[in-house]
């Protein structure tokens, strides 16, 4: 049974920031996309994103992360080089189906503002303990509850998956065929939603139970056994992002 | 006063119709261990929830009777209060771990920082029940790497770092294999030895007669008997109720091995051999 979390342990800078800072910085780097809208930028802050994931050392462990994403890209780039409503300039044709050069001008800006929303959120996810940004959230004031629920999120991609490992290793025991081919795969692929998500289900709620067994509810003020940790140019950071955001604002309005 | 008294306890789990727990009285003395036994659907787990509160206040439901640990009303103070007096340990050790911490030894400190201790307090306590339950050399390890023995020894030990006075301890080794089960089973003879009030369902009945000072028989809710380990599993009618005896009680019904002027039959294999020898 592996860790249950998607975080990857590396000695990078960026695994040294404070979690509240990298928690900002996908605040920010979303906000950007919407407050100067232009691919040219957009894909400027998607650069620096994948450049994060580079420094942090975890750059391929996004790629599965980006890759899930791709079902949504190839939605997108479809949806809106078929149907945008200022579809006029006929760009290419597959056949009877014709791409449009305004629907996919939008879906460009779509598909990299989905590329940096994933790229931001794996930058957080892989390089920092769960944790420990769900204790930072709570010694800010945030209720110990809604941080349980975030670490809940955090963590049900790696439940599922290993909740997935252990019926398809029961299941192969019995003789299903789960490997080869594609469609034997989709095949042995459907029999294990059901009891995925029912054993997931299960689990939630019998560590519910684990963790109101551990005082969770308690009333009075919690401790916390590890002492306040001191991040590296916290404050540098910080204000460094929100700098950006207000220097966006101002040229987005005087421009 | 009884560490847990339980009186005329009724309950009936929501939207059905059927009593899970059915008038049940009894009480548990302070450095007794209890054994509860039944076959499944008897109501063991639900009695455990019940004595921990878990029933009424996390499974609602239709709920009569008192159940009293350490002389507070179960029903009266929230699960936060009753965990500072007992400790639930059950069957799936995979989901005991909170999740919330990286490493055993935070794992263990999850419930203390909910109580709000100090830290000095916390590590104090965290480093005695790690080395308790031997599991202090994967203290930096994540709880999720560890195998079932000994994720069920550290969910013992956060539980036990929260000092309560009762252990509950609900079919601890049912998933574990035959290593995993004996390494908790060594931890539970510490716990019974060290004076510790236990109440122990298993499904092992050579352990329950190793282990319990008494015995609890359920089926189908009720409380069927409450005796010594001796006198229940002397009872001719335990098949009728899923259970068989332990192997040694079986082998000294075969061959007439009983307690000199009663109708008893040994229940561990030290005493089959000291009865066999005198016979």
């Amino acid at each position: 049974m592996g860790s249950m979390t998607l975080y990857v342990e590396k000695n990078s800078l960026i695994h040294h920031l404070d979690p509240l800072v990298k928690l900002l910085y996908v605040a920010a780097s979303i906000a950007l996309t919407y407050i100067l809208p232009e691919p040219l930028f957009i894909a400027g802050v998607l650069f620096i994103t994948f450049l994060l994931l580079v420094v942090g050392k975890v750059f391929r462990n996004s790629l599965p992360i980006v890759a899930l994403s791709m079902v949504l890209i190839f939605s997108l780039v479809i949806v809106q080089g078929f149907f945008h409503p200022d579809n006029a300039t006929e760009l290419f044709a597959i056949g009877p189906v014709v791409f449009y050069e305004e629907g996919l001008t939008v879906a460009l800006g779509l598909v990299l503002r989905v590329l940096v929303m994933v790229g931001a959120f794996s930058v957080l996810i892989l390089t920092t303990r769960p944790d420990e940004m769900v204790e930072r959230l709570i010694k800010k004031g945030m209720s110990p509850k809604i941080g349980h629920v975030i670490l809940s999120v955090l963590q049900l991609i790696p439940q599922m998956r290993a909740t997935m490992g252990k019926i398809t290793d029961a299941q192969r025991s019995r003789g299903m065929e789960t490997e080869g081919k594609l469609l034997v795969r989709i095949k042995a692929f459907f029999p294990l939603i059901g009891p995925v998500v029912l054993n997931s289900l299960n689990e939630t709620k019998e560590r519910s139970i684990a963790l109101e067994m551990r005082g969770f509810d308690a009333p009075g003020k919690k401790t916390f056994l590890n002492e306040e940790k001191i991040y590296p140019y916290n404050k540098q950071f910080a204000g460094m992002l929100v700098i950006i955001i207000l220097l966006a604002i101002v040229w987005r309005v005087i421009g | 006063m009884s560490t847990i008294e339980v009186e005329n306890l009724k309950y009936r789990y929501p939207d059905t119709t059927k009593l899970v727990l059915n008038d049940l009285n009894f009480s548990v003395e302070k450095g007794e261990c209890l054994g509860i036994i039944g076959e499944n659907t008897a109501g063991k787990s639900t009695l455990c929830y019940a004595l921990a509160g878990l029933v009424p206040h996390f499974y609602k439901g239709a709920y009569g009777g008192k159940v009293t640990v350490n002389g507070l009303v179960v029903r009266d103070h929230e699960i936060a209060t009753i965990v500072e007096n007992i400790g639930l340990v059950f069957e799936n050790p995979f989901s005991q771990m909170t999740g919330a911490k990286q490493t055993v030894y935070e794992e263990v400190a999850f419930g203390l920082e909910n109580m709000g201790l100090v830290r000095q307090e916390m590590h104090t306590r965290i480093e005695k029940y790690l080395k308790l339950l031997a599991v202090y050399s994967v203290k930096d390890k994540n709880p999720f790497d560890l195998s079932g023995g000994q994720m069920q020894r550290v969910a013992i030990a956060s539980v036990l770092a929260m000092e309560p006075e009762v252990l509950i301890l609900d079919e601890p080794t049912s998933q574990l294999d035959p290593q995993g089960s004996q390494e908790v089973f060594e931890v539970i003879e510490e716990l019974t030895k060290g004076g510790m009030t236990i109440i122990l369902v298993e499904h092992k009945m050579d352990k329950i007669a190793q282990y319990a000072d008494r015995v609890l028989l359920l089926h189908e809710g009720r409380q069927v008997d409450l005796d010594t380990p001796e006198n229940i599993f002397s009872r001719g009618d335990l098949t009728d109720f899923g259970l068989t005896p332990p192997v040694v009680t079986t082998i000294a019904k075969a061959l007439g091995i009983q307690y000199p002027g009663t109708k008893l039959y040994p229940v561990t294999i030290e005493e089959f051999k000291r009865l066999g020898e005198d016979k």
